[in-house]
């Protein structure tokens, strides 16, 4: 580590780790209870949010295996706010309507590390794993989609803000029917 | 004739009629014998998209797919030929290759650790010499080929028939159109990464409908994209354009933008600098169709492809063109995989091409806004089709489909400059009623008798 990056560096203490670990379960509380204005507001104006593919490669059993070029997100914070306009002020957004019943099980908070970045605000690189169950209707089976998230957690003017989220998923072909949600 | 426990032929012939009178039994999309006749009929005898030529890159490149039910191995060899193979292992029938996609020079097989080159050559044999001696021929037991492999425009297809008509006769005058939409650039197109997939609970006939030939879904299934602007907020958007039915059940819907012909955005919205070589590379008719319509459409069974331009959600201005081909796999009565593909010209600027990419996503990839609702309403028929009235066979319930839009009605434009039986409107379901008489004919067709080998 040279001086600069030293300066930089953050220690962890167990105040932002709590804040953190806060932080993420409101994030799935306001997406499960269905708050997706409330979700929007703790999403940084410049957040970056990708969800690329997991493929099946040939190799040793720690082969990289995302394709990044492959990806089911790719989304700026204006187009976020569309997705949730349309749940919010259309009437036909069948995938949603009757509201299908949906949680985010998030575990294994892992704060890597913290740093100082240039406009001076905190910043947490932050992996969870989650798992998302949802059912519809009077179903018998729920989809399933689970995997791992890799966050970039931020205090801007004292308040959390997620800056960067890229969300790898375990399954090649996707448990769900569609992605009208969000992880 | 062979056939199936609960089908007959009059039950087959029966369905002709039926689709004569514009209507189709809802049994046909439930029902367990009809799912196993049309694996064998349909999809072992169709020529079945497994890949486009830019996923195979290099020598050694290779891809696994599926034909329904069928693992296949699609490599390219040292010399850049295609080829495909069933991927499983000729000594005791093991998956072969696990993986997506990849590249290598063998495969080695994890059982008994048999290894086949690229070309499907079995080359290896553990400890082979000791066990089997010199009286084993090796060339006995190569990876069992695809019967027929070819390709058209990039496309790569594979038919399990041995006794298929060539792709060429099959694609008939979809070809045409294929040409519009994949070789209007030098460079052709390209596939931006893996195929996403997905799998839905429907029918395969469903979601291939759906695409092919259901224009009329999008004014109430997507009315949210047009409350938001994303697609034209006219009530009666995509009507507007020609609906034209193809040989073998395929066909194309050129969408217009509204009712004047002229398409606001020329080219689909591609860049500008690109316009010269797409009128270099298309004839007059189909330089006129990239230039004022969208494509939606399929080549059947299972293909469907889409050519359209639409804005990124992030309401930045402007509208970019990408093309999606999708196969519908199907894995069960009411279970389709999904397998999606982007691709876009070559040609185009790196940045062009992403965006494109990220307007996929938001409106046709499984998160898009357009997609999420189709896969919602296709579960739907799903659901509402196993019971004892919908399943009814002596049709005592009326448990028919409804495909009489335009019937009788509508009349084909005669002065239409493309191939194939054009109609002046794209809400009709004569494309549809052209589909199920594809299937029902082929459900029907006898294995024609095999000239024995002297
Ligand atoms: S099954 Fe493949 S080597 Fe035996
Ligand atoms: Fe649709």
């Amino acid at each position: 580590m040279n001086q600069q990056e030293a300066v930089k560096t953050l220690t962890i203490s167990y105040e932002v780790q709590i804040e953190i670990t806060q932080f993420l379960y409101r994030e799935a509380h306001l997406l499960d209870s269905r708050n997706y204005r409330g979700w929007l507001d703790l999403l940084a104006e410049d957040i970056v949010y990708q969800m690329p593919a997991r493929i099946t490669t040939e190799g040793k059993h720690d082969i990289p295996n995302i394709d990044y070029k492959s990806r089911y997100f790719e989304e700026t914070k204006q187009s976020l706010i569309t997705r949730v306009k349309r749940l919010d002020s259309t009437s036909s957004a069948w995938a949603e309507i009757s509201g299908p019943r949906q949680r985010h099980f998030i575990s294994n908070i892992l704060i890597e590390k913290g740093v100082m970045n240039d406009e001076g605000n905190e910043e947490y690189f932050v992996r969870s794993n989650f798992l998302f169950k949802r059912n519809r209707g009077s179903a018998l089976t729920s989809e399933e989609l689970f995997g791992c998230r890799e966050d970039v957690i931020r205090k801007e003017n004292g308040e959390w803000r997620l800056a960067s989220r890229i969300i790898y998923p375990d399954q090649t072909v996707l448990g769900t029917i569609n992605l009208s949600m969000f992880l | 004739m062979e056939r199936h426990s609960g089908i007959t032929k009059e039950t087959l012939l029966n369905l002709k009629e039926k689709l004569k009178d514009g209507v189709l039994p809802q049994w046909v999309l439930a029902d367990r014998d009809m799912y196993d006749l049309e694996i064998k009929q349909v999809f072992g005898k169709t020529w079945q998209f497994l890949a486009h030529e830019s996923e195979l890159k290099e020598p050694g490149s290779y891809v696994t797919r599926w034909i329904a039910n069928d693992p296949i191995l699609l490599t390219k060899t040292k010399s850049g030929e295609i080829k495909a193979f069933l991927n499983s292992c000729t000594h005791r029938g093991t998956l072969l290759c696990t993986a997506d996609s990849g590249k290598q020079k063998s495969f080695t097989c994890p059982f008994h650790g048999w290894t086949y080159n690229n070309e499907g050559g079995l080359v290896g044999i553990a400890v082979g010499n000791k066990v089997y001696g010199e009286e084993m021929n090796k060339e006995d037991w190569n990876l069992r080929p695809v019967p027929n492999v070819d390709s058209y425009q990039g496309m790569i297809f594979g038919n399990l028939d041995p006794n298929a008509e060539s792709l060429s006769d099959y694609l008939g005058n979809m070809k045409w159109y294929l040409d519009m939409m994949l070789g209007r650039s030098d460079g052709g197109m390209e596939v931006q990464g893996s195929p996403q997939r997905y799998v839905v609970e429907a029918n395969w006939k469903v979601t291939a409908e759906n695409f092919e030939s259901d224009p009329y879904h999008v004014q109430f299934t997507h009315k949210s994209s047009k409350e938001l602007g994303i697609a034209p907020n006219d009530p009666f958007f995509p009507g507007h354009g020609h609906q034209v039915v193809l040989d073998n059940g395929h066909g194309i819907n050129l969408v217009q933008f509204d009712d004047t012909g002229v398409s606001p955005i020329p080219y689909q919205g591609m860049p500008e600098s690109m316009w010269p070589m797409f009128q270099k590379n298309l004839n007059e008719a189909q330089n006129d169709m990239v230039k004022d319509t969208f494509f939606v459409g399929g080549v059947y069974p299972n293909l469907g492809f889409l050519q359209f331009s639409l804005p990124l959600l992030d309401s930045e201005p402007g509208l970019y063109n990408f093309l999606n081909f999708r196969v519908w796999r199907p894995l069960a009565p009411d279970k389709v995989e999904v397998w999606s593909w982007h691709l876009i010209d070559k040609d185009a600027p790196e940045e062009y091409k992403e965006k494109s990419y990220v307007t996929f996503l938001g409106t046709f990839g499984p998160s898009g806004l357009l997609e999420q609702d189709d896969a919602e309403i296709w579960s739907r028929v799903t659901q509402a089709s196993n019971g004892i009235m919908a399943q009814n066979k002596d049709l005592s319930y009326n448990s028919f489909l409804n495909y009489l839009m335009g019937m009788d009605r509508v009349q084909p434009n005669e002065d239409f400059p493309g191939p194939g039986v054009a109609y002046p409107l794209c809400f009709l379901d004569t494309l549809s009623r052209s589909m199920h008489k594809k299937w029902i004919d082929l459900l029907l067709a006898e294995s024609p008798v095999k000239e024995e080998v002297r």
